[in-house]
Formats: structure tokens, C-alpha cells, sequence
């Protein structure tokens, strides 16, 4: 772990330590959306806040070869289609466009709002991954300028 | 009534930023200022006195709640913020790389 990559010992610390704690907050978000304020979105901009804050803290090559930056692309891409199927699965059993075809449970309880929590999860998977590789592409463009000129 | 004005006053600063800054990236902050200042104004509009957030949970009593729609519509908003944002952001880079400076007036002047 070079010293010029990166901030200093202290926030990379405190980043190893913390970036768990945020998306652990973030998946709560997420899997909460149809009970408490938040939902897809929120929790999807808290899980990449929490990439962003390593690749802030240990600088971008380090992050590169840390998480496999293809897989989330195709997770990303791969995340609307789901969202599709499971509103086509609502048009061929229920008639119309993401109708509710599961189950709905019981009130207040976790799992009790048929098709808003996968949906929920898909958004907030397709919010992080967009969200993180935004910065990344924009954090890549300053890098590959020696390349292009 | 006072809220509405100092959220106006918020919107003229960020049109101000807009039309007066030099700095590529003090007018993008400056947009954002703006943005935000409308979404709070929208927000603001739907808020009803003494009321509390349209989310039903266990053992609350449905009393008087602020409208949701316009909160749902600036949820929207915000999502479309940050693309814009994003596609500034972007911007602003590929200018800076060809002309090594964020100043509008001298990317006025075409070089390169």
C-alpha cells in the first residue's frame, strides 16, 4: 500500500472500517422502501456513496482492481431487464403492467408488499451501479489524456 | 409566507451564479442551487401545518398527512438533476482538456 495513492493512513482506516457499516444502511434502505421513508433510490445512492468513499480514500487503480468493474456493469444493464420481466410477468397473470401477482402478507411485516421489494432491490441495484460508475468514467477521463493527445 | 420568499431569494442566487460566474464549476454548483431551490419550493407548496409524512406504520394514528405527489414528482426531479449534473460534470472535463483552463471567456476563443 504505496502512500502516494490515496489520502492518508488515517482516512483509509476509518474508510476499511466504515464502508461496511454504510452498505449494511444502505441494503436496509432498501429492503425498508415500502415500510419507512427511503426506498430504491435512497439506498442505491448510499451504496455507492460507500464505493465512492473508497475510491476517494485509496484512489482509483486500487478500487479498479478491487471490485470487477465489467460484473457491475453487467449487473447494472442486467437490472432493468429484470425489472421488465417482472412487469411483463404482472401483464401475463394479472392483466396489466407490474400488477401485483405475489403475494401481499401480512401489514407492517417485511415481506408484505408482493412485487415492491424485488422491485425496490432492482432499482436500488441499478441506482449504485449507475451512480458509482458515473464517477468512475468521469474520474477515468483525466487518466487516458496522455493516451489520446 | 416567509419561507416562500427566502426560497425565491434562494432561486435568484443560483440564477444569479448562472449568469454572472466565470468559473465553469461555480456555474454547475450554481445550477444546483437552483434545481434544489425549486424542488424545496415544490416541497414547500405541498406542506400542510401540523401534518406528517404520508408513510402508514405500526400503532400511528392517520391523521392529517402533506400531499404526496409532488414529493413523489421531485423525486423524479432529483433523478433527473443528477443526470444533468453528470452530463455537465462531463463536460466541463472534456473542455478542460482542451483548453486547460475552466474560464468561459477564454474558452471563448477558439484555439486548438
Amino acid at each position: 500500500m504505496k502512500q502516494e495513492h490515496g489520502m492518508t493512513l488515517i482516512v483509509k482506516t476509518v474508510t476499511r472500517i466504515s464502508v461496511w457499516l454504510i452498505l449494511l444502511y444502505g441494503c436496509y434502505i432498501i429492503f425498508h422502501g415500502h415500510l419507512t421513508p427511503g426506498g430504491g433510490f435512497g439506498g442505491g445512492v448510499i451504496i455507492a456513496l460507500a464505493l465512492l468513499n473508497v475510491m476517494l480514500a485509496y484512489g482509483r487503480e486500487f478500487t479498479s482492481n478491487w471490485l470487477n468493474i465489467k460484473l457491475l456493469h453487467d449487473v447494472e444493464s442486467s437490472s432493468v431487464i429484470l425489472f421488465l420481466v417482472v412487469g411483463i410477468f404482472g401483464m401475463a397473470l394479472g392483466g396489466a403492467f407490474l400488477y401485483n401477482f405475489l403475494d401481499h402478507g401480512t401489514l407492517f411485516h417485511l415481506i408484505s408488499s408482493g412485487t415492491i421489494l424485488p422491485l425496490n432491490i432492482l432499482i436500488g441495484i441499478k441506482v449504485a451501479m449507475s451512480l458509482f460508475l458515473v464517477v468512475w468514467v468521469l474520474s477515468a477521463v483525466k487518466e487516458e489524456k496522455g493516451d489520446a493527445e | 409566507m416567509i419561507v416562500y420568499i427566502l426560497c425565491f431569494a434562494l432561486i435568484l442566487i443560483g440564477l444569479y451564479g448562472v449568469l454572472t460566474k466565470r468559473d465553469l464549476i461555480k456555474i454547475i454548483l450554481s445550477l444546483g442551487i437552483l434545481g434544489y431551490s425549486v424542488h424545496l419550493l415544490l416541497i414547500l407548496i405541498a406542506y400542510r401545518k401540523e401534518s406528517l409524512y404520508p408513510i402508514l406504520s405500526e400503532g400511528k394514528k392517520v391523521v392529517s398527512m402533506v400531499d404526496p405527489l409532488p414529493q413523489a414528482l421531485v423525486l423524479t426531479s432529483i433523478v433527473i438533476e443528477l443526470g444533468t449534473t453528470a452530463v455537465l460534470v462531463a463536460l466541463a472535463i472534456r473542455l478542460f482538456e482542451k483548453y486547460k483552463t475552466y474560464d468561459i471567456t477564454e474558452i471563448r476563443r477558439l484555439h486548438g
